[in-house]
């Protein structure tokens, strides 16, 4: 019985780590101003990954012939709705590996949905109004954030462990759009600084 | 309805057939139909309240660039109708639309009529490759300035000098289709159409010179001419047809435009255009309005400065001719050139643009002589701000030209005109 008892403690101790503490995350771009939309996974060395829970209700609305919002992460497993909420339809697809999948014309107030079940970046489009882009973030990792307008990402309780982190933007000048930086045990905040692209202008041929 | 009038709805007629044609011949899924619901529909339009200075407007007969009238140096103040325009979108199957926008135009002379009336096929694309086609009445893409359905103007009451043009002379009867691609992070658009009932384009440029307003040529519709010089004006008559195939059969002589567009990995986009309608000068129809064979090149640069900014540059140059060719030349040859640089800033719920216009016209015929040439410039600052389906605009526009004479009239040569306008735009 005792042994068993300590069996469970050690893998209790292993699982979950003594002092898991906040994390913070500032992107900057190369003039030092905040970057919105960057997506930030933090994964820990000899910790075992934890999966995010496919929880919530997850959405990305068409308003004003734009994705709302522009960048959205979500747990592999979940179901994403596509609500729009224009006055006109709108044909939302995607070629990324990470998901294909094509939603023909469905009008104001209608919506479908998709899950997506692979992680990856899905970049999403409308075939009718080509100006029309986002992204959807499948990520496998409970540490996984998006930094808001002030270009922070917060974690709210991460491993006492060294860890690697990756960033990814749509427009960070680098393969697959994201770098990765290694940060030590106990850190508690981290700056990145992205070398971004301009965002491309749109084709226009919205008829 | 006069014969031109007539010829143009046999065209049209003969178009819409085809477009009937092609829709008849594309399967359409029930769930994709979508005639007459309310999201096919919308509205928009505008009210105006304007205090203009200088000569007699065009609209009124005379050699004014602007669509209202000043009173010489005393400014002349006139609340107006702008424009109301129905615009109808009915969807026949996920990749086939159609787009038609009939518009009642006010001011100085009300009339209503068909904007545009043109069929889209759009199909799917690959994750490198689009092809899209449409046909019908419509605006060749030149503007870098009108957007949307109603080809209303995005930063100012007023567009530029080429835009004013392509809105009042460049809208055929055209059949296109555009490829794309990307090329790394290149991005490639090339266009090519054929079009009719464009053979007139350049009669409004030649003997009023360029002008600066938004009154569009609804289909089938007249636009007034001012004077004409004394050797021509019983050639030709007081007023031209924009959409009109002049000469034996429809389609006898189909024009041709062409448009390229590349993209470079910065946010910079380069437009080049090709136009030729292929009109024959010395064709003639029964209300003695003459073909006039026009050609164009533009070119066309966006720029997305960052933080709100943009700049766009459009520049144009063309020749136009028209008439007999006798041993001193042909009655018309005007070679007409037009550029304007755009600057803009768009903050939340409104923005502020800037413009400055530049523009002339080099007759060489040898009954439009270099007396009617002009050269002429114009300044425009105008703001908006949104509040929800309104939005509020206020434009000051400056335009100065000159000509050596002005047929028929005690003009002086030198002309300029000062507007200060306001304007609520409404969009359900």
């Amino acid at each position: 019985m005792l042994r068993l008892i300590i069996v469970i403690l050690l893998v209790a101790v292993h699982a979950v780590p003594a002092a898991a503490a906040p994390l913070s995350v500032r992107v900057v771009d190369a003039h030092g101003r905040p970057v919105g939309d960057a997506v930030v996974t933090l994964r820990p060395v000899g910790v075992a990954m934890r999966g995010p829970a496919p929880s919530g209700n997850y959405s990305v609305s068409q308003k004003d012939l734009q994705f709302h919002p522009f960048v959205l992460v979500v747990p592999v497993g979940a179901n994403v709705s596509f609500p729009n909420r224009d006055a006109t339809k709108h044909h939302v697809y995607s070629f990324s590996p990470a998901k294909r999948f094509e939603l023909k014309l469905f009008a104001r107030d209608q919506s479908r949905s998709v899950r997506f079940d692979k992680p990856g970046v899905v970049a999403l489009g409308c075939n009718i109004h080509d100006a029309m882009t986002a992204f959807i973030v499948v990520t496998d990792s409970a540490w996984t954030a998006r930094t808001d307008g002030q270009g922070v990402a917060q974690f709210a309780n991460v491993p006492n462990a060294s860890a690697q982190l990756i960033v990814w933007h749509p427009y960070l000048r680098a393969p697959a759009n994201s770098l990765g930086k290694r940060i030590a045990a106990g850190q508690r905040s981290e700056s990145i600084v992205l070398n971004l692209r301009p965002p491309p202008m749109a084709m226009n041929n919205d008829y | 309805m006069n014969s031109s009038g007539k010829r143009s709805s046999a065209a049209a007629g003969r178009c819409f057939a085809a477009l009937s044609a092609l829709l008849a011949a594309t399967p359409c899924a029930a769930s994709d139909l979508d005639f007459l619901s309310a999201d096919t529909l919308s509205l928009t339009g505008n009210v105006r309240l304007s205090a203009t200075s200088g000569e007699e407007s065009w609209v009124d007969g005379g050699f004014g660039k602007l669509d209202t009238s000043g009173h010489g140096d005393r400014v002349r103040v006139i609340p107006e109708l702008g424009q109301v325009n129905l615009v109808w979108q009915p969807r026949f199957s996920w990749s086939l639309s159609a787009t038609v926008v009939g518009s009642l135009q006010g001011g100085e002379r009300t009339e209503a009529g068909l904007e545009q009336a043109f069929v889209s096929f759009k199909p799917m694309r690959s994750e490198r490759h689009r092809i899209s086609a449409r046909a019908g009445l419509m605006w060749p893409a030149v503007s870098l300035e009108h957007e949307g359905a109603d080809w209303h103007v995005r930063d100012t009451i007023t567009p530029s000098a080429i835009n004013s043009w392509i809105g009042e002379e460049v809208r055929p009867l055209a059949a296109e289709i555009t490829a794309s691609t990307s090329a790394g992070e290149h991005r490639l658009s090339a266009t090519a159409a054929i079009f009719v009932a464009n053979d007139t384009a350049g009669a409004l440029l030649t003997f009023r010179g360029w002008g600066l307003h938004d009154r569009t040529t609804l289909a089938f519709r007249r636009q007034p001419l001012p004077h004409l010089p004394e050797e021509i004006e019983y050639l030709q008559p007081r007023f031209t047809h924009p959409l009109l195939d002049v000469g034996p059969g429809f389609a006898h002589r189909p024009g041709y435009y062409a448009k390229l567009i590349w993209q470079p990995p910065v946010p910079v986009r380069i437009e080049l255009f090709r136009y030729d309608n292929r009109a024959d000068p010395e064709a003639v129809n029964n209300d003695l309005e003459w073909g006039w064979h026009t050609q164009f090149n533009h070119l066309g640069i966006a720029a997305d400065l960052g933080g709100g900014n943009q700049l766009k540059l459009q520049a144009l140059t063309g020749r136009t001719r028209m008439g007999i060719t006798e041993d001193n030349g042909i009655w018309v040859d005007n070679r007409f050139h037009a550029a304007f640089a755009l600057a803009s800033h768009s903050f939340t719920n409104g923005g502020v643009a800037a413009r400055v216009d530049a523009f002339d016209t080099r007759q060489h015929g040898s009954l439009v002589t270099a007396e009617a040439s002009e050269t002429g410039w114009a300044a425009t600052v105008a703001g908006h701000r949104d509040f929800g389906p309104v939005t509020a605009f206020l434009e000051l526009l400056h335009v100065s030209s000159k000509r050596a004479k002005h047929p028929d009239t005690d003009l002086a040569p030198r002309q300029r005109q000062t507007r200060l306008q306001g304007e609520l735009r409404f969009h359900w």
